[in-house]
């Protein structure tokens, strides 16, 4: 069912992955991302769900639903996930496309997690990361901020950070 | 409905027999098959404008100068004349009948565009409640203009788009609305939607909705921009939030110095490209996701319904941008998504093409389909009425034939579906006029289905220039299919010396009297003939 564009784009050095140069199913990276799609197919993550943008395999999106009790939710929140070309020995790139107020997502979407830093190993797979990103959702990690207003305000005054995330949930991420 | 078809005996009737509960309105508008503009004066000896259209409750006929600079507006009168001696339906009309100024007296003339501004010869709104003119004069299109500031790529630029709100009355120019390097498609009022007092504004450029309000008073006030975000204290909001690290905050500063340019409506958007989806997309997005998610309840198949009716088209759907808007109601906006290609050019049929339903207070869609919907189709099918939401809420507008209200339209249109070879073509055209421009058609009763029918490629209700024929048009009584009622012929009496020479004709019909002013103009030559038809 998936396609290819026949021609195995393994050594090209493009980075950040335009919908031009995608690992395609013959190259490792292709066949290890094929792979983990019917890995997430048969045990979809709880409230959250990824697929392939268009017929590129190495450019997909992610969803998240606001977990229920937590301030987010409620809110849709649509990620992007980019796999380098030489996944898996390098992490997917995550960004969030939609705004939300978190300690551990900056102002441009970049979401701070350890497994798709250097806490990366090949042995991970596309659903660890989705089953990560899910718990800084639940519980966000105020040691490794990348916003340090957030994570203080997390620390010191949790209602007040919990009905601003609420309050960005309602009016960001609906 | 009256019996017989003789004037005299329809007025004693209407004095001795009481009307259908509800339908008085309907038997008034039978006397126009007894007064019809069947009498033509050509070539009226007339200034040489550009003439836009009667008012919608034909106090005023707007008209601009030919090098666009200025309005000039008339009020239509009567022709009036005296003879001597008895049976007066034989003397001819006197001479000065062949002046357009004894059709029309003119009010005033103002000049509204200056220096490098024309006034945009399509647009023009009327608020009838208040008989405010809201007008529109702009620059050249600057087709190649790079893509700046959070503009759309390939979307045209315009330098200066004004808007100016005058009062009709007196001609005096209450307010003004300045767009800087944008683009709103102004022909035919696409761009722009009234109702009410509000108006829709589609920045195509910057794929915002301004929502302008149009007060008592007379001034143009910004309610909501809708696009980059939803609700009008989002962007303070999110500034004012502690996320704001220093890069917000050096753009917070640039915000406060554009938005020290008084007066620009479009300067808020950011300066720097923006890796979030947009307020609205975010929206619609999810809207779209949830439908989906909620449709199936078996986590696998889910998933590949996700897959094939999200995912798989997830870049399509950030990439569509917002082309028409219309109000449904004070709060529902009926908004027409597609391609960029297709907002820009002309003839957008065989682009793909959404439509989805905002609400503008609680800031969601409500809505949302293919433009090849069924469910939608029979919705417009059926209650036509409500998407054709008149601005005024007039009594002439209210009787706008549609396929509705109008068994005869509906006919034609259940002709149409039954000739059409597939029915999601014939859906997919019949969606192509959603959403309404506004005040597009003409209220005037001899468009009226249940009392007349013509031909309508050569004429109809909407307000188009037509390719023209030498012939006659014929407007036929609806109850007595054999009589042609009466007439209207534009261009030379003697028609035309050059067959070859390609015509169009645009038509001006006065919404209650049987007076229309019809204009022929040769392609590529100036000069036009004007013909006023009327009832002797």
């Amino acid at each position: 069912m998936m396609m290819n564009s026949g021609s195995s784009s393994g050594g090209g050095g493009s980075s950040g992955g335009g919908r031009t140069s995608w690992p395609s199913t013959t190259s490792p990276s292709g066949k290890r991302i094929q792979k983990e799609l019917k890995e997430l197919d048969s045990h979809p993550p709880p409230l959250s769900s990824a697929g392939p943008i268009a017929d590129s395999l190495n450019h997909w999106l992610a969803t998240f639903l606001g977990p229920p009790g937590t301030p987010y939710e409620g809110g849709i929140f649509f990620l992007d996930i980019l796999f380098p070309n030489e996944y898996p020995f390098k992490p997917p790139k995550v960004m969030f496309k939609t705004r939300i107020y978190h300690c551990n997502v900056d102002s441009s979407g970049n979401v701070n997690l350890d497994i798709l830093k250097d806490g990366w190993s090949p042995a991970l797979t596309i659903s660890k990361v989705l089953l990560a990103i899910r718990s800084i959702f639940l519980n966000p990690d105020p040691y490794n901020a990348l916003v340090p207003p957030i994570a203080h305000l997390y620390q010191v005054d949790r209602k007040r950070h919990d009905e601003l995330a609420a309050a960005w949930t309602h009016r960001f991420a609906k | 409905m009256f019996r017989s078809n003789n004037l005299v005996a329809r007025l004693f009737e209407r004095q001795t027999h009481r009307s259908t509960p509800g339908t008085n309105i309907h038997r008034a508008r039978q006397f126009y098959e007894n007064l019809v503009p069947s009498y033509t004066i050509y070539d009226v000896e007339c200034p040489d404008h550009s003439f836009r259209k009667f008012t919608e409750d034909g106090q005023y006929l707007i008209s601009f100068s030919r090098n666009y600079q200025e309005l000039i507006v008339y009020r239509p009168s009567w022709l009036s004349f005296s003879c001597c001696g008895e049976e007066c339906d034989v003397h001819d009309l006197p001479p000065r009948a062949n002046k357009f100024s004894s059709f029309f007296t003119q009010l005033y003339c103002v000049s509204l565009a200056s220096s490098n501004e024309l006034i945009c010869k399509d647009f023009f709104l009327y608020m009838e409640s208040n008989r405010f003119g809201l007008f529109a004069t702009s620059t050249a299109q600057v087709h190649d203009a790079p893509a700046t500031g959070g503009a759309v790529q390939g979307v045209p630029s315009i330098e200066k788009i004004t808007f100016h709100l005058l009062r009709l009355e007196d001609g005096i120019i209450l307010d003004k609305k300045v767009f800087h390097n944008d683009f709103i498609n102004l022909a035919h009022n696409m761009g722009v939607y009234l109702y009410e007092d509000l108006v829709a504004v589609v920045s195509l450029r910057y794929q915002t909705i301004h929502i302008i309000q149009v007060r008592e008073s007379g001034n143009l006030v910004d309610v909501h921009a809708i696009g980059e975000f939803c609700r009008d204290d989002d962007e303070l909001f999110l500034h004012s939030s502690a996320q704001c690290g220093t890069i917000n905050e050096n753009s917070r500063q640039k915000q406060a110095l554009l938005n020290s340019n008084e007066g620009v409506p479009n300067s808020g958007h950011s300066t720097t490209p923006n890796v979030f989806l947009s307020g609205i997309k975010q929206r619609l997005l999810s809207f779209i996701f949830q439908g989906i998610w909620n449709e199936e309840a078996d986590e696998t198949n889910r998933v590949q319904r996700l897959k094939k009716k999200f995912y798989f088209h997830f870049q399509d759907y950030v990439d569509l941008i917002i082309w028409k808007v219309q109000f449904l109601d004070r709060h529902h906006l009926l908004i027409k998504f597609g391609s960029v290609d297709g907002g820009v050019s002309r003839n957008a049929d065989h682009h793909p093409a959404f439509f989805a339903i905002y609400n503008m207070e609680a800031a969601e869609f409500v809505a949302f389909y293919q433009n090849s919907a069924d469910e939608l189709y029979f919705l417009l099918e059926k209650f036509a009425d409500h998407f054709y939401t008149p601005p005024n809420n007039s009594l002439h507008t209210n009787f706008i034939s549609s396929h509705s209200n109008n068994l005869n339209a509906c006919e034609q249109l259940t002709c149409l579906k039954n000739k059409s070879v597939s029915f999601s073509q014939f859906v997919k055209k019949t969606l192509v006029s959603l959403p309404f421009t506004c005040q597009s058609q003409s209220p005037s009763p001899y468009f009226d289905q249940s009392l007349f029918r013509f031909d309508e490629k050569l004429i109809s209700a909407t307000d188009r220039h037509r390719q023209s024929t030498d012939h006659p048009i014929k407007f036929i009584s609806r109850r007595q299919p054999k009589i042609p009622k009466f007439k209207i012929k534009p261009g030379p009496e003697a028609g035309n010396t050059d067959a070859r020479a390609k015509k169009v004709s645009s038509f001006l019909f006065h919404p209650i009297l049987p007076l229309v002013i019809s204009i022929q103009q040769t392609m590529f030559l100036q000069f036009s003939v004007v013909n006023i038809h009327f009832r002797k």
